[in-house]
């Protein structure tokens, strides 16, 4: 084991598995010489080239849509876009032609791509640089979506994902790159998909969070345990596969439910988590479940403004008291 | 929110009321502190004032009801609102509901007169959340027993867990029947109830507390005429079945000479007081129960209550039956306030103004038809007290005196006493003791 950052730990990732496989290659924008804006690709431009770290125009459609041709023609493309805010620009690219081409055709062609980038708060970087957008892309079959909350995580499912033979949203978390972990130092170590993660057992309520919100999740119990609650908390770790089994037997045991998330809470995925467990685990409620997310309103810039938007420690704490009774 | 009127309660004796006169008719706005309605309880009549002001918005009970205490009588609401789930809760018994915060039916003699309005019964419904159906039902308990502490009375995990773990509440009861028997100080798990299951309703408590709720058939086939059993008639049979039912009432019998007291009261008209031979013999009974403080106590279940006061009671006919108002405190007062309370008091009765405070809390009870030319009669206890003197007619009678035949003025006076409390030795010298007072009032001073 080895205490690294979320950021060490990607990059890491990235370098095995391109010494370990010659068709793994990495394309985005300042990823040689800068290594990226957030160091995931420090260096290893000095030991793979710039044929395989390869910088690109700013032209997310352009560098996705060459990710799902080199797949397609049997290399492991990894596009790293630097918001993943530009998903939508590369939105026809991703849900029309990446998580598709098998389907449309027979199975024949393989995409194996991982898109990875950074999101959420954090940083101040206002409206158009810090969404949460990994709920768009459950919506649409054929894409796997990984949400990695530490830097283990990050470091086993991205292995995972550039092993896979399928298109991957890989959303890392601006605010945890400097967040430190131990990580395995197997270089075969990986976090299989669809395998959530218990992070604190408890009996009274189950938080479910992802990503940033595992953390304060976590906060929450603390703070929870100081009035006799006690919470489970749960981190989904990928939203597909999502593994809801996980969170109704733990429904089944505490029946009480969290759902927290930074993404807007209208039609945000924990209302699918919600809908999965009234639906797997109803006559085991004794409370309406209760679901967080961002308010109906674009990230401000202002910093202070950008928190007031996303739900805080203490509305999570509020929440399990109200499904509690208390 | 449109809201019950209930019978309230007046006085610790009162199960029912018969409902006189609407003073404020459907519709018509109700004014806080102002008369609602006319009621006839415990021998009287007493104008109801409203505790909230509202609308009527609709009269359950009209005049000529007999209803029993805490039943619905009437809705208050908003005007237009919409009651029609307030009126179907109540015409099903068998529903569970709930009395919500009700405002305390007056208890006590002392407390004001008002009316107790109990928010909507929950209606239909028993709402559980879905973990606790499921825990009731691997429990073999039924839902609707169970009180919910949840937001508007949702029954969660923890209600169910804690019906589990309290014996206390295994009585299947509906909420109201239970809140019912906590009014009448009633152990819910002594009754045998009539619902689904044996589930106790309100109906079940009442009818245990020996409310009657038979409903009047009339008799037309032969020239006869039924009156309803109601009112002051309902209580007066009640409470003397009561008394007979529950007691061990015997009888002791004494003869008085009043020479000395007709004398006494000359000697009071002379220098232009009044005083009646009735006031005479409330104040020696009075003196003598301070003397005999078993013939001034009632019989509970928790034991004998000895009472360190006397309040006297004195039985009036009036039009409608009999009252028995009451003198508080009367060992303390001398002959003069006596004779003052006393005929206020049976001006009050005769007029029908007296309030429940005027004629509750009695410890012993006098009752005199010497008026109507009885010699002597045997009374029926007043309980929860321990006896009663009876009081014959004064009169000129032959009497020996040594080994003369002379004439005096004679009275025979009646003792019945609860022999459970007094044995026949002690009240024999209770009423002698009595007789020796009346024989010699100057022992009073």
């Amino acid at each position: 084991m080895s205490k690294k950052t979320y950021a060490t730990a990607i990059r890491d990732v990235i370098a095995e598995e391109m010494r370990r496989d010659e068709n793994v290659f990495v394309m985005g924008e300042d990823i040689e010489l800068l290594g990226g804006i957030f160091g995931c690709t420090r260096d290893l431009y000095k030991e793979f080239g710039t044929d395989r770290i390869r910088n690109t125009p700013i032209s997310e459609a352009a560098m996705v849509g060459a990710g799902v041709g080199a797949a397609c023609a049997g290399m492991r493309p990894i596009v790293e876009l630097m918001y993943m805010d530009f998903t939508l620009v590369a939105a026809d690219q991703i849900i029309n032609q990446a998580a598709k081409t098998r389907y449309i055709f027979g199975g024949k062609a393989k995409i194996p791509l991982v898109i990875r980038g950074q999101q959420g708060i954090g940083r101040g970087n206002a409206a158009t640089h810090s969404q949460s957008l990994e709920t768009i892309f459950m919506h649409f079959p054929g894409i796997k979506v990984a949400c990695p909350s530490n830097a283990a995580d990050a470091a086993g499912l991205l292995r995972t994902a550039i092993r896979d033979d399928n298109p991957v949203m890989f959303f890392e978390h601006k605010a945890l790159y400097a967040s430190k972990f131990e990580v395995p130092d197997d270089p075969d170590f990986c976090v299989p998909f669809g395998k959530a993660e218990i992070k604190r057992t408890g009996k009274d309520v189950t938080i479910v969070g992802s990503l940033l919100y595992v953390s304060r999740a976590l906060e929450a119990a603390a703070e929870l345990e100081k009035i006799g609650i006690d919470a489970e908390v749960i981190d989904p770790r990928t939203m597909v596969p999502f593994d809801m089994d996980t969170i109704i037997e733990s429904v089944k045991k505490t029946g009480k439910l969290v759902v927290v998330h930074e993404a807007h809470k209208v039609a945000g995925w924990g209302a699918e988590v919600v809908s999965e467990v009234v639906d797997g685990a109803f006559k085991y409620l004794d409370a309406a479940p209760i679901h967080l997310g961002a308010k109906a309103c674009p990230l401000p810039f202002n910093i202070e403004l950008e928190n007031a938007v996303v739900p805080s420690v203490q509305q999570i704490v509020e929440a399990a008291k109200k499904v509690c009774y208390r | 929110m449109a809201e019950f009127i209930i019978m309230p309660k007046q006085g610790l004796q009162m199960t029912e009321g018969t409902i006189m006169e609407w003073l404020v008719g459907e519709g018509e706005e109700v004014i806080a502190d102002a008369p609602l309605f006319e009621m006839e309880t415990d021998k009287l009549t007493i104008t109801i004032d409203a505790s909230a002001g509202g609308t009527l918005l609709k009269i359950i009970h009209g005049a000529g009801a007999v209803v029993p205490i805490t039943e619905p009588i009437a809705i208050i609401g908003e005007k237009g609102e919409d009651f029609s789930g307030l009126l179907n809760s109540i015409g099903a018994p068998a529903a569970p509901s709930v009395v919500a915060e009700s405002v305390e039916p007056v208890q006590t003699e002392e407390a004001s007169v008002g009316i107790a309005i109990v928010k909507a019964p929950r209606t239909g419904r028993v709402f559980a959340s879905p973990r606790a159906k499921m825990l009731a039902e691997e429990k073999g308990i039924d839902v609707a027993d169970i009180d919910g502490s949840g937001p508007e009375g949702l029954i969660i995990e923890k209600d169910v867990l804690d019906y589990v773990l309290n014996p206390a509440q295994k009585t299947a009861a509906t909420p109201l029947a239970r809140k019912v028997a906590e009014l009448e100080n009633i152990d819910i798990n002594e009754i045998q109830g009539s619902g689904v299951r044996n589930k106790v309703l309100a109906e079940d408590v009442r009818s245990s507390a020996s409310v009657s709720q038979t409903p009047i058939q009339l008799v037309q086939q032969l020239d006869e005429e039924l009156i309803p059993i109601k009112g002051m008639r309902k209580i007066v049979a009640e409470r003397m079945k009561q008394s007979l039912g529950e007691m061990a009432q015997a009888n002791h019998r004494i003869t008085v000479d009043m020479t000395n007291s007709v004398a006494l009261r000359e000697q009071y008209k002379a220098v232009g007081r009044k005083v009646s031979y009735n006031d005479i013999v409330l104040r020696c009974a009075a003196k003598a129960l301070t003397e005999f403080p078993m013939m001034n106590s009632s019989w509970t279940s928790a034991g004998i209550v000895l009472k360190k006061y006397v309040n006297m009671g004195i039985a009036v006919a009036i039009e409608q039956g009999l009252i028995v108002p009451v003198i508080k405190n009367i060992h303390l007062k001398s002959l003069d306030q006596i004779s003052k309370e006393s005929s206020e008091l049976a001006t009050k009765a005769k007029e029908n103004r007296l309030q429940p405070e005027d004629y509750s809390g009695g410890t012993f009870t006098v009752s005199n038809l010497g008026m109507f030319d009885i010699d002597g009669f045997t009374a029926i206890i007043n309980p929860p007290e321990a006896g009663i003197l009876a009081v014959g007619k004064l009169a000129k009678q032959p009497v020996v005196i040594g080994d003369e035949i002379v004439i005096r003025m004679m009275m025979q006076l009646s003792l019945t006493y609860d022999h459970r409390t007094v044995d026949g030795a002690p009240a024999a010298q209770f009423l002698k003791r009595i007789k020796e007072l009346l024989e010699n009032p100057m022992l009073l001073i």
